[in-house]
């Protein structure tokens, strides 16, 4: 390191070929703000339950930089620790940019229970988050966010964002770098497409199976079988495997291997 | 977007089930956006062996019948059949020999070996690398798509019926998540002296 910034006296040298002198061309040098932190993301939500997940590893090209760092966070709650949060945030793509929402998000839903002196509901707290995205419509927060809680019936309620904060309120929702492979999978598993009723018609007379809400423990094997399934394809998906199980009661969070490989 | 690969769009898969193996292929041809053709097949028969091609159509044809020339050779050489091994090996030299001018196409066999009736299929790149796998294939714009779909959906020993189930599908899924694919597809079940080709519809958007 001492070589970067030692003089030419020293016969050191520069991180750059030749020392700058008065006279030199002008040299152009160049920023770029985002990083890709790889892993993927998926939410499920059922008749009265919301499953949100996402791998733990994070990368930057090709290289490994920890092969725990969550993406998955509470949202409001009691203190730093978020006790009784039942609001759950996953954000999938520059890792520096979904603390910074996340941060930004949860100090929102605080405040508002601090000054209001009741909860944030999903809904509200789903259009803040579309808010926050858009402010930086020029500079954008460089993830695909999903939102997961439950609404204020009881029902299972997910929420996915594009990064300027475009959101439609979903049955699951895929995100990050493996999304391409999962998302197929979910419409399969999830919402039955392409699944017809044996003899209910011949071709596009056929009766499409109609999805109905699965139960928990379904949708946790499914999230599961959509992880490894990505971990055996995509290199920027493995190590771990977080997930946030919310119901009335709470939320409940599972961590789980995955292949490191 | 101008990746000869993407232009004209398609996808391609083959799975190995028990004592049987399965091929099918979605049937859009297009133009970037736009949709040109939606009855454009890219499987083709070898006798009983088979070939998904997908990537640039021209190509396609071109190495279709480039292949078809040279195993019509082969049979009336060596009076029988090609078995899938050795129509595997004549399309990765075919292949290579345009090493610095490639077809851009990705290729994928399917078939039983004539000798032992074992299932066999394979993938390449489109410089002639052959990818020797044990369970499935997948090629085409929707390759992703077609991954984690096999990935999740395909396991060991299957029956022809149940391979075809997973195999259509892992296709129809994967396809409505491509942009690029669809419109109906193929899909052929190879077994030991006989062999299933069906239509499927699927989504026509």
């Amino acid at each position: 390191m001492a070589g970067m910034f030692a003089g030419p006296q020293e016969m050191m040298g520069y991180s750059f070929n030749t020392a700058p002198t008065s006279a030199s061309e002008p040299r152009q040098h160049s920023f770029y703000p985002y990083t890709d932190n790889g892993g993927s993301t998926l939410g499920i939500s059922g008749a009265d339950f919301t499953i949100m997940a996402g791998d733990t590893r994070s990368t930057s090209g090709y290289s490994i930089n920890s092969r725990h760092v969550p993406k998955l966070f509470l949202i409001g709650g009691e203190g730093p620790k978020n006790k009784g949060a039942r609001i759950v945030l996953s954000v999938v793509g520059f890792a520096a940019d979904g603390d910074a929402l996340k941060e930004k998000l949860d100090k929102e839903v605080k405040m508002y229970k601090y000054q209001h002196g009741k909860p944030m509901t999903v809904s509200a707290c789903a259009q803040r988050l579309s808010h926050i995205l858009y402010n930086k419509r020029f500079f954008p927060y460089y993830v695909h966010a999903i939102l997961g809680g439950i609404d204020e019936e009881g029902k299972g309620a997910l929420y996915s964002y594009d990064p300027v904060g475009s959101y439609e309120r979903e049955q699951c929702r895929a995100a990050g770098a493996a999304s391409s492979l999962i998302m197929p999978f979910l419409d399969n598993q999830v919402n039955f497409k392409n699944h017809h009723i044996p003899g209910s018609g011949e071709g596009h007379d056929l009766k499409p199976v109609v999805a109905t809400p699965l139960p928990k423990e379904t949708v946790i094997e499914l999230v599961r079988d959509a992880f490894t399934s990505a971990v055996e394809r995509h290199i920027e998906v493995g190590d771990g495997l977080q997930m946030m199980i919310l119901t009335k009661d709470g939320v409940e969070e599972q961590l789980l291997p995955l292949k490191k490989d | 977007m101008s990746s000869p690969f993407s232009i004209n769009g398609g996808a391609a898969v083959a799975m190995v089930g028990k004592d049987c193996v399965a091929i099918a292929c979605d049937l859009r041809l297009g133009l970037q956006s736009l949709t040109v053709s939606n009855n454009y097949p890219k499987i083709f028969p070898y006798g009983d062996v088979y070939l998904g091609l997908t990537g640039l159509a021209t190509d396609i044809s071109t190495v279709s019948d480039l292949l078809r020339y040279k195993v019509n050779m082969y049979r009336l050489r060596e009076e029988r059949a090609i078995s899938p091994q050795t129509l595997a090996n004549l399309v990765s030299s075919s292949l290579y020999e345009r090493r610095f001018g490639p077809y851009f196409v990705s290729p994928v066999i399917a078939g039983l070996n004539h000798k032992d009736g074992k299932p066999f299929i394979c993938g390449f790149d489109s410089i002639g690398c052959i990818d020797f796998a044990k369970d499935f294939i997948v090629s085409g714009t929707a390759s992703d798509q077609l991954f984690g779909m096999c990935e999740g959906l395909w396991e060991p020993d299957l029956g022809p019926d149940e391979l075809f189930e997973t195999i259509s599908q892992a296709l129809l899924s994967a396809v409505d998540r491509d942009a690029l694919s669809g419109w109906g597809a193929h899909v052929y079940i190879i077994e030991k002296d006989k062999v299933t080709k069906r239509l499927l519809k699927g989504r026509q958007d």
